[in-house]
């Protein structure tokens, strides 16, 4: 078994571990038991698994019979992509559901008498496929009827949900339930693809995804609009027991819409495992109703119905769930899971989208609605902090965590003052978040602190004590780049009401890890892959600028990056030397010190005496001078750097957008030609399809070219307000360094005025 | 002993970097502002050695050049002294006669009582060289205006560099004047008054084995002394001791005061890079922050320049305090092994004597050579005395100067650039 387990989690791993995160909190105490010994191999595997994406797809392709399996890969991306920002929050649990999932696996082997299973028992790999196909064929057969029934019920869901966010506002129609398979993954998709596509709708849905999953059952009272769904999905395991028997019919609807808005990424991490049975059978386990009521409490019963109703209704909608059970890791993907979600489907899609406003309202009051976010005036202030960095764990898997303390009046936060607690992954996976969201929509984004192996490994493996200067310093110039990234972020009016950043400052409980942030991950591989390609693109494809602004504007980003990499490397120097200044003063202090003790002569002895203490002193205020340097000229001017570096990413947007224009508007000559030709021909039935194709080519050129006049003229504001801040930035930068030099020659001088008497006494 | 100093007027030349065609014309100076600063500088620093109200023989150089690798001080002397033949002369004398004349009294075993005032360090241009070439490697990276900026910075730095050096040699020259018994020497007069070149040639390579030998050797009888001669006077024993440890401390402070004024130098020219840095960017930026990045940029040249100040003030001021110490109290360490040797040398007499007495043979001679070495040895001790006593006050004096006036250019700089940004940061808010 466990050979066989090891296989397959590699492309199940991400969805394990989304599932374990989403599970964990809510069934932690259950899960966690019995998965002990067995998580440790699953999440090494999990974190190796990055590059499982990329590898997956052949997997994935193996089924055969799911419709769905080439877009399988895509399942996976968009699964993880909306869950990585999660993942990090949930790492004890997770080896914990690793576990458990390893042992449900084993434990569904043998309980469940379901056909399909029995045979996988001696190779896990095959299983999966064998399962699928018999759900193919046998849609119906509904051996495993209530352990079936929970994975049924998510890869139901899971299409719906993932387009009840997306779609639920305007189009909750049913044709998309139909194609459920596909509808999820290309919802998936979406999601995390979501920017290009109705920016509010993509927002509220990617953010449901990515908090549902990451937050447990507490931050659901808490998380505003999220929870909701977070709680269907939590629940869905668990709630099978239950739903059976609380769920009621009306309420379902709800929890459905509610539940498929938060299941997609859920789903989407568990299609992976539930291809495996083992994901399967951990779903049951995880699911027993009694755990989930000891950690939810009170409150349980009440979200879990919900949330269990969805994944129940999707049960109990086809009338047998319990056939359809089986299948449900490829259920999803697989096109023999369509006959169960078109019946659940159409009930819950046209159900749950009204619904799906009313369930997250309740659940969580706080949710503040995009409008009244960006309706914010001037005059507000935030204001952030990073506190108290610690390191949590031991060894590599060890990390630091970071206070954030937010101090504001803008309205739309619920506090005045808080704090909560992230890791530094958090930090990158908002970044990544942020970008994806904004970027191409020509915000600049500023750049979050790079993550340094060196450092960490440092730090990592340094004992507790941790006295080693080098890595506190490492920890404190990453304590200050972190804060001045956050206030930068907050600075924009845009991303601070981003319901990601507001997550991320508000939320009073560890995200879902960011997995994508690992340079090891398949996300990281993916990444590099895309810039390869982003600069092979910017190399070979040069804009015929029309619009003097950007050309202009364009060179003076050049120039200033030159110049300011060339200022950087000035500071970076003169923080050396001044360093190297403080110790060897220091060095010259201790030095004095013996000749003083050693020089006989009484009142010369006293006045080195006096010299070495002068020095020692002005050891001090060098010291607090290179640090000066450092963190205000040195580092700002480095944060600069990266932001041009925004900036270029955001000019490049911008062609890029271009090139689609230009792409389109080639296409529509070609188009134009070609119906010509088949008007000259005579060929009418061909004229229709060319007009058609025009047509069509006329609306893509339309919205392109309105794409592109659109963020061209953002950048523009953008670059306006950059330009605002960089010259106030820069006039701060270069004040507070002269006052602390100022200071320090003050210092010097006190310094020199003690000594000087001393001098003179030397008789 | 400062008069007719107006018309002094330093050469240098740089002739052994490569690219020298393109600088050297560039690196010509003559004596500036600066230079005459400096030199008075020196000059103050070398007084505390001399007693002003002493003419019978003063010593100065009043010029020096630099050719190659050698440079050429013209010695400037005015004497009352009636061996001399005009009251007022100079000669011109390499770097390779002072050494010559340092070694004379070193083996005079008439003066073997006395501490021989240390011999100047060879004149040594290598590391403002060797930057030089560096700059001229790296001319093709900066800006002309950084360029120019460093390159007047290494200029002043030579400068410097030479003056040390050329007041090493005053030093040298002048305490062997004002010594009372030194100043009569007949080689002193010599290397004063000879016109012509004295055509001391570096030692051979014999000479330079031979020299070799008697340093290992001299060393070895100076730790075998050490351990096994047993000082019969406290005073000797316990000034051995201090010395020894002073001079070790003192070396290392030396060490250590030489990495922070050159630190500091670092420090002052990076901000060079810093302000050209900063205006450029500030043309980048245009209006908006142009003006205000240039009223800093401005600032951060003039605060290196009074960085470059105290870097140099403090070498000059501490480094050169101490470093002249290393040596002055290395030439007193000699001088107690010299006269621990007398002392062994006195026992041994002694020794002789007994045996002489005892085989009755030669006694006579042997009590000659006891009286000798008995009066030899009292003597000298005498004399050690003396000049121990007086290379104690010479040093609490010499650093009792140097230390007040460091900590009163230190103040004059830092005032001056606490001053400079106060300004600086005024006119900023006032934009």
């Amino acid at each position: 078994m466990a050979d066989s387990r090891e296989p397959p989690p590699l492309f199940n791993d991400d969805d394990d571990s989304r599932k374990d995160d989403d599970n964990d909190d809510l069934f932690t105490s259950a899960v966690q038991s019995p998965v002990s010994e067995l998580t440790t191999p699953e999440d090494q595997t999990k974190q190796e698994g990055a590059g499982d994406p990329l590898t997956s797809p052949p997997p994935a392709t193996s089924f055969p019979p799911d419709p769905s399996g080439g877009d399988r890969p895509d399942l996976f991306e968009s699964c993880e992509e909306p869950s990585v920002g999660g993942f990090s929050s949930v790492p004890l649990e997770q080896p914990a559901e690793g576990g458990g999932t390893q042992q449900v696996s084993t434990d569904a082997q043998d309980p469940p008498p379901t056909p399909p299973t029995t045979p996988s028992v001696g190779s896990l790999v095959e299983i999966p496929l064998i399962v699928d196909t018999d759900q193919d064929l046998q849609p119906s057969t509904s051996s495993s009827s209530s352990l079936t029934r929970p994975d049924f019920t998510l890869f139901d869901t899971t299409p719906d949900t993932s387009e009840t966010p997306v779609s639920s506002p305007d189009i909750l129609s049913p044709p998309t339930t139909s194609n459920t398979s596909t509808s999820t993954t290309t919802s998936a998709q979406e999601l995390s693809a979501s920017p290009p596509s109705s920016s509010a709708l993509l927002d509220l849905s990617m953010t449901l995804p990515q908090e549902l999953s990451s937050e447990p059952p507490a931050n659901l009272v808490d998380a505003s609009s999220v929870e909701p769904a977070v709680m269907s999905s939590f629940i869905t395991p668990a709630e099978e027991a239950s739903v059976l028997d609380a769920a009621a019919p009306t309420n379902d609807d709800d929890d459905d819409a509610a539940a498929a808005a938060a299941i997609p990424t859920n789903l989407a991490g568990e299609d992976p495992a539930l291809s495996s049975e083992e994901a399967l059978v951990t779903v049951y386990d995880s699911e027993t109703p009694e755990e989930v009521s000891l950690e939810d409490e009170t409150d349980d019963g009440e979200l879990f119905d919900p949330s269990s109703t969805p994944k129940l209704q999707l049960n109990q909608d086809p009338p047998l769930p319990a056939s359809n059970i089986l299948p449900p890791m490829g259920a999803p993907l697989t096109p023999p899971v369509a006959p169960i979600t078109p019946t659940a489907t159409p009930n819950l899609t046209p159900n749950v989208t009204p619904a799906a406003p009313t369930p997250v309202t309740p659940v969580a009051a706080a949710r503040p609605s995009a409008e009244q976010l960006e309706s914010e005036s001037g005059d507000e202030f935030i204001e952030i902090s990073i506190s108290d960095p610690q390191k949590i764990g031991d060894g590599m898997s060890s990390y630091m965590a970071y206070k954030v303390t937010t101090k504001t009046n803008i309205p739309y936060f619920r506090k005045k003052h808080w704090s909560v607690t992230r890791r530094f992954s958090d930090f990158l996976g908002l970044h990544g978040k942020l970008v994806e969201k904004h970027l191409h929509s020509g915000r600049i984004i500023p750049p979050a602190p790079e993550k340094s192996a060196i450092g960490t490994t440092k730090i990592k493996l340094g004992s507790d004590k941790s006295s080693d200067s080098s890595s506190t310093d490492f920890i404190e110039r990453r304590r200050a780049s972190l804060e001045r990234y956050m206030n930068r972020t907050a600075a924009h009016p845009t991303l601070r009401s981003d319901p990601d950043f507001r997550e991320f400052i508000e939320l009073d409980a560890e995200l879902p890890r960011a997995t994508q942030t690992s340079a090891l991950s398949s996300a990281g591989v993916l990444r590099l892959f895309n810039r390869v390609g982003e600069t092979v693109n910017k190399m070979t494809f040069k804009m015929d600028e029309s619009d003097q602004w950007f050309e202009e504007k364009t060179q003076q980003i050049e120039n200033l990056d030159a110049q300011l990499r060339k200022l950087h490397a000035a500071m970076e120097g003169l923080v050396a030397y001044r360093r190297e200044l403080a110790t060897s003063t220091a060095s010259f202090a201790k030095s004095a010190a013996v000749l003083s003790s050693v020089e006989e002569h009484s009142a010369l002895s006293r006045a080195l005496h006096q010299l070495a203490e002068s020095t020692e002193r002005t050891h001090t205020i060098h010291h607090a001078q290179a640090d000066a340097d450092f963190y205000h000229l040195s580092e700002t001017t480095k944060d600069y750097i990266h932001l041009i570096g925004a900036v270029k990413d955001v000019f490049h947007e911008r062609v890029k957008t271009f090139q689609t224009w230009q792409h389109s508007q080639t296409m529509l000559a070609k188009k134009r030609e070609a119906k010509a030709k088949a008007e000259l021909a005579g060929r009418m039935d061909k004229v229709q399809q060319a007009q058609d194709e025009v047509a069509e080519w006329e609306a893509k050129v339309e919205r392109s070219q309105e794409e592109f006049d659109r963020i061209s003229r953002a950048i523009k504001k953008e670059m306006e307000q950059f330009d605002i801040v960089r010259v106030k930035d820069f006039k701060d930068m270069l004040v507070k360094y002269l006052e602390a030099l100022m200071t320090s020659q003050q210092q010097i001088i006190k310094v020199w005025e003690t000594f000087l008497p001393e001098a003179r006494a030397i008789s | 002993m400062n008069g007719g100093r107006e018309s002094e007027v330093l050469h240098f030349s740089w002739l052994h970097v490569d690219r020298v065609d393109m600088l050297v014309d560039e690196l010509k100076f003559t004596m500036d502002e600066t230079v005459q600063m400096a030199v008075d500088d020196a000059r103050s620093g070398r007084s505390d050695t001399v007693d002003l109200n002493d003419s019978t023989l003063q010593v100065d150089i009043s010029d020096a050049l630099s050719e190659r690798e050698k440079v050429k001080f013209t010695v400037h002397t005015k004497t009352t002294l009636p061996d001399y033949n005009k009251p007022e002369f100079s000669v011109v004398r390499q770097h390779e006669e002072f050494i010559w004349l340092h070694d004379r009294f070193d083996e005079n075993e008439d003066y073997a009582g006395y501490i021989i005032p240390p011999p100047p360090p060879r004149p040594d241009f290598d590391a403002s060289r060797e930057k030089l070439q560096k700059l001229g490697e790296g001319e093709g990276s900066m800006t002309k205006e950084e360029f120019n900026k460093m390159k007047q910075e290494l200029e002043a730095e030579y400068l410097a560099t030479f003056k040390k050096t050329v007041a090493m040699h005053e030093v040298f020259l002048t305490r062997l004047a004002q010594h009372p018994i030194f100043r009569t020497d007949h080689n002193f007069k010599v290397f004063l008054e000879y016109e012509q070149d004295l055509s001391v040639r570096t030692k051979n390579k014999k000479e330079k084995v031979e020299g070799l030998f008697r340093s290992i050797n001299r060393s070895t009888d100076e730790i075998l002394l050490a351990a096994t001669q047993k000082d019969v006077d406290d005073y000797f024993e316990k000034e051995k001791g201090f010395l020894l440890e002073y001079h070790a401390a003192i070396k290392d402070s030396t060490l250590k005061a030489d990495k922070m004024t050159q630190a500091h130098k670092s420090v002052a020219d990076s901000y060079i890079k810093l302000s050209t840095g900063l205006s450029q960017l500030g043309t980048i930026e245009g209006p908006r922050l142009e003006k205000f990045i240039n009223k800093v940029s401005d600032t951060f040249e003039k605060a290196r320049k009074v960085e470059g100040r105290v870097a140099s003030d403090e070498d000059l001021k501490l480094s050169d305090t101490l470093r002249y110490y290393v040596r002055d109290g290395s030439a007193a360490k000699d001088l107690l092994y010299r006269r621990l040797r007398c002392l062994a040398n006195y026992e041994q007499a002694n020794k002789n004597l007994d045996r002489a007495r005892a085989k009755n043979k030669d006694v006579h001679a042997a009590e000659l050579a006891q009286q000798n070495a008995c009066e030899r040895f009292e003597h000298m001790s005498a004399r050690a005395k003396e000049e121990l006593n007086s290379f104690k006050t010479r040093r609490v004096a010499a650093f009792k100067k140097n230390l007040i006036e460091l900590a009163e250019l230190e103040l004059k700089h830092a005032k001056a650039q606490a001053q400079l940004l106060k300004n600086c940061l005024q006119a900023l808010q006032e934009e």
